[in-house]
């Protein structure tokens, strides 16, 4: 079990030209993913959702609340006592052609963290080989043609599996995908996908994933929860199916409005919401963060910031004075 | 020179780079049609020839790639494939707008827009500066910028969505009719997507363009194309209207894209991905069909045989699909 309290991050641009600012990431966001279970962060760039991925994977500060890993509270430790919890959480990148080194083998890159553990446990060589070609077969490569290539000799889709088999020599309770398959081919992403849902089954390990497209957060397993973060703050949540089916925060709304219809397959729904202007972060923080771009903002909105909450006779958590369920995702036409 | 919308005319274009393996193909045999006033979506994975195909417009392949044949006729201009160096650095820019993959990083980092728009102007021989200058502002208004302070901007003061329009932008103001948009939605988020999308409909109406989306993403080109064109290891393998294609596909390529497509409702174990993987430039076999290590529907004749297209008139417009397979089961 990894949780989250009340976690803010706060960036601070110091600048000569255009003045000092502020920047807040994260306003006291809470999450809770189980063992074993799967969670989606979604929203806009510059929501917040990557820092607090790299916050889960021990690989940025925060200034308040906290992480708990297991049952250990990591901010009372010094950071040097933290590496071995934050080892268990392993973040996969978006970007499987930078995050292999170039000039090492997969089997050199695999080697690297099987030997550091080969030394804390004292395991002989022939357990490091085994380890090897033990994970490459659980992201479903062959050990034997692929140990000896080097990463420019793979495609995108099978990098992006070494990536993960390297993240398993650790034996990790939880994999944090921050974008993992938008750089993969159309036709190759639901592999990965169902790489990530398949090694939650057989391993157990957790997986937080981290996207913009709503739909693929859908593929690591029905049970996750969807967490739609807007300006560092959680404003709705729930179970991932309901979210989509049923959205009742209108930013959720407008990020699935936004999703491309597939005309000739699929109808538009019916009430799609359109943000009235872009994000900006400069923007009032007073009330409601997305009240100014929102089509549906009453006067409370303006003055006031709601709360994540479970009102409104709704299933999910929202932070809307006015949730209200729309109809915005297209349907296939076969349903119609 | 014609100011209105150009028809295109890509015929038997064949464009093969030198590896140490001899000259390979990165696009073969290709016949597409840009009607005038039309956008045409090209849809394929990394590798599938779709940017070096969009490249050929513009005559612009890089050595060690070069247009070995064919023939790529546009209205006003002539075959670009004959076009040599003034010519065709003219033709560029004045004739057709390219909207760069990843034009979010293809702005110059040390000089104002502004700048940049100024040398383009003179690049060209644009006497009338400070009309381009308004003409700019103009379109940064209509795509919802505040055109003034873009131009005075670096292109780290913008974000990813406002550069994307800012290379919009660039590609249109000296009036150029034909535009490919190379990726222009990778990298932004859905909402700045749709944004995108929205304003390219826009603008291509507005404009009167003939517009050419190139993309991996089924969802951008069903937006926004008329028609859709499939490439698979340098192959035209179906086109047809947009429509029609993502209702019915024929080609098992086109059928397993679709399918792959994660979705927002029903079964989740509907979508599937398909097996195998695209081939690179050295694993494309030389003869036979390019898809059929992933195909279903294999026959013999497949390792033989390059499918030819076999076109159809359509109610929408004309249907082209290049299978065996199917050629089969229709004739059965």
């Amino acid at each position: 079990m990894i949780t989250g309290t009340g976690i803010v991050k706060t960036f601070k641009q110091r600048g000569k030209v255009l003045g000092a600012r502020e920047v807040q990431a994260l306003r006291g966001v809470d999450f809770a993913i189980p063992k074993g279970g799967a969670a989606s962060f979604i929203g806009e760039s510059g929501c917040g959702k990557t820092t607090l991925g790299r916050i889960i994977a021990g690989l940025e500060t925060y200034d308040a609340g906290d992480v708990v890993i297991g049952d250990v509270p990591m901010s009372p430790l010094k950071p040097k006592q933290r590496q071995p919890h934050f080892r268990k959480i392993q973040l996969i990148h978006q970007d499987p052609y930078s995050a292999l080194n170039p000039t090492r083998t997969v089997h050199q890159t695999l080697h690297a963290p099987l030997s550091l553990r080969a030394g804390q446990t004292g395991r002989s060589r022939a357990w490091m080989e085994e380890r090897a070609a033990e994970v490459l077969s659980l992201v479903g490569l062959d050990p034997g043609s692929v140990l000896s290539r080097y990463p420019h000799q793979l495609s995108g889709g099978m990098r992006q599996r070494v990536v993960i088999a390297r993240a398993l020599t650790v034996d990790p309770e939880m994999l944090v995908a921050d974008e993992a398959v938008s750089m993969i081919d159309v036709s190759l992403r639901l592999g990965i996908l169902a790489l990530l849902k398949d090694l939650r089954e057989r391993l157990g390990v957790s997986v937080l994933f981290i996207t913009h497209d709503v739909a693929t957060a859908r593929y690591i397993g029905d049970d996750g929860e969807l967490y739609v973060i807007y300006r560092g703050q959680v404003v709705e949540r729930g179970p991932v199916d309901t979210i989509i089916a049923d959205p009742v925060h209108p930013y959720t709304q407008s990020l699935l409005s936004a999703i491309p219809v597939l005309h000739g397959l699929e109808r538009p729904g019916e009430q799609p919401v359109e943000p009235l202007e872009s994000l900006d972060e400069s923007q009032a923080d007073e009330g409601c963060l997305f009240a100014r771009r929102c089509p549906f903002r009453g006067e409370r909105c303006e003055g006031e910031r709601p709360l994540l909450q479970l009102t409104g006779g709704v299933p999910q958590e929202h932070a809307c004075f006015f949730p209200e369920r729309r109809s915005v995702i297209a349907r296939p036409m076969s349903e119609v | 020179m014609t100011k209105s919308a150009p028809g295109v005319r890509i015929d038997g274009l064949t464009v093969v780079y030198k590896t140490p393996a001899g000259e390979l193909p990165a696009v073969r045999d290709v016949r597409l049609t840009l009607e005038p006033g039309t956008i045409t979506g090209i849809v394929g994975e990394s590798g599938s020839g779709k940017s070096t195909l969009a490249l050929s417009l513009l005559n612009a392949v890089q050595p060690p790639g070069r247009i070995s044949a064919g023939s790529v006729e546009i209205d006003g201009l002539g075959d670009v494939v004959g076009l040599r160096n003034e010519q065709l650095r003219k033709a560029r820019g004045k004739h057709i707008g390219y909207v760069f993959q990843a034009a979010q990083n293809s702005l110059n980092p040390l000089k104002t827009v502004g700048k940049q728009l100024l040398d383009l102007g003179r690049s060209h021989g644009v006497n009338d500066l400070p009309g381009l200058v308004r003409e700019a502002r103009e379109l940064l208004g209509r795509m919802g910028l505040d055109g003034a302070r873009v131009l005075d901007s670096h292109q780290h003061e913008l974000s990813g969505g406002m550069r994307q329009r800012v290379g919009i932008m660039l590609a249109l103001v000296l009036n150029a009719h034909l535009v490919v948009l190379d990726e222009p939605t990778t990298a932004l988020d859905m909402i700045t997507q749709a944004n995108i999308l929205k304003i390219v409909r826009e603008v291509h109406a507005e404009r009167g363009l003939t517009t050419l989306v190139i993309t991996h993403d089924i969802g951008v080109v069903a937006e926004v194309a008329d028609r859709l064109a499939v490439m698979y290891g340098g192959r035209l393998v179906e086109q047809g209207p947009t429509r029609e294609v993502l209702g019915a596909p024929r080609h098992p390529y086109t059928k397993g894209l679709i399918k792959a497509i994660p979705r927002l409702v029903g079964d989740i174990d509907e979508a599937q991905a398909l097996p195998g993987r695209p081939p690179t430039l050295a694993t494309v076999p030389a003869e036979g069909c390019v898809f059929r290590e992933r195909c279903p529907l294999r026959m013999d004749v497949c390792d033989t045989v390059d499918p030819e297209a076999r076109v159809d008139a359509g109610a929408g417009g004309p249907r082209a699909v290049a299978c065996h397979a199917v050629t089969v089961k229709e004739h059965a």
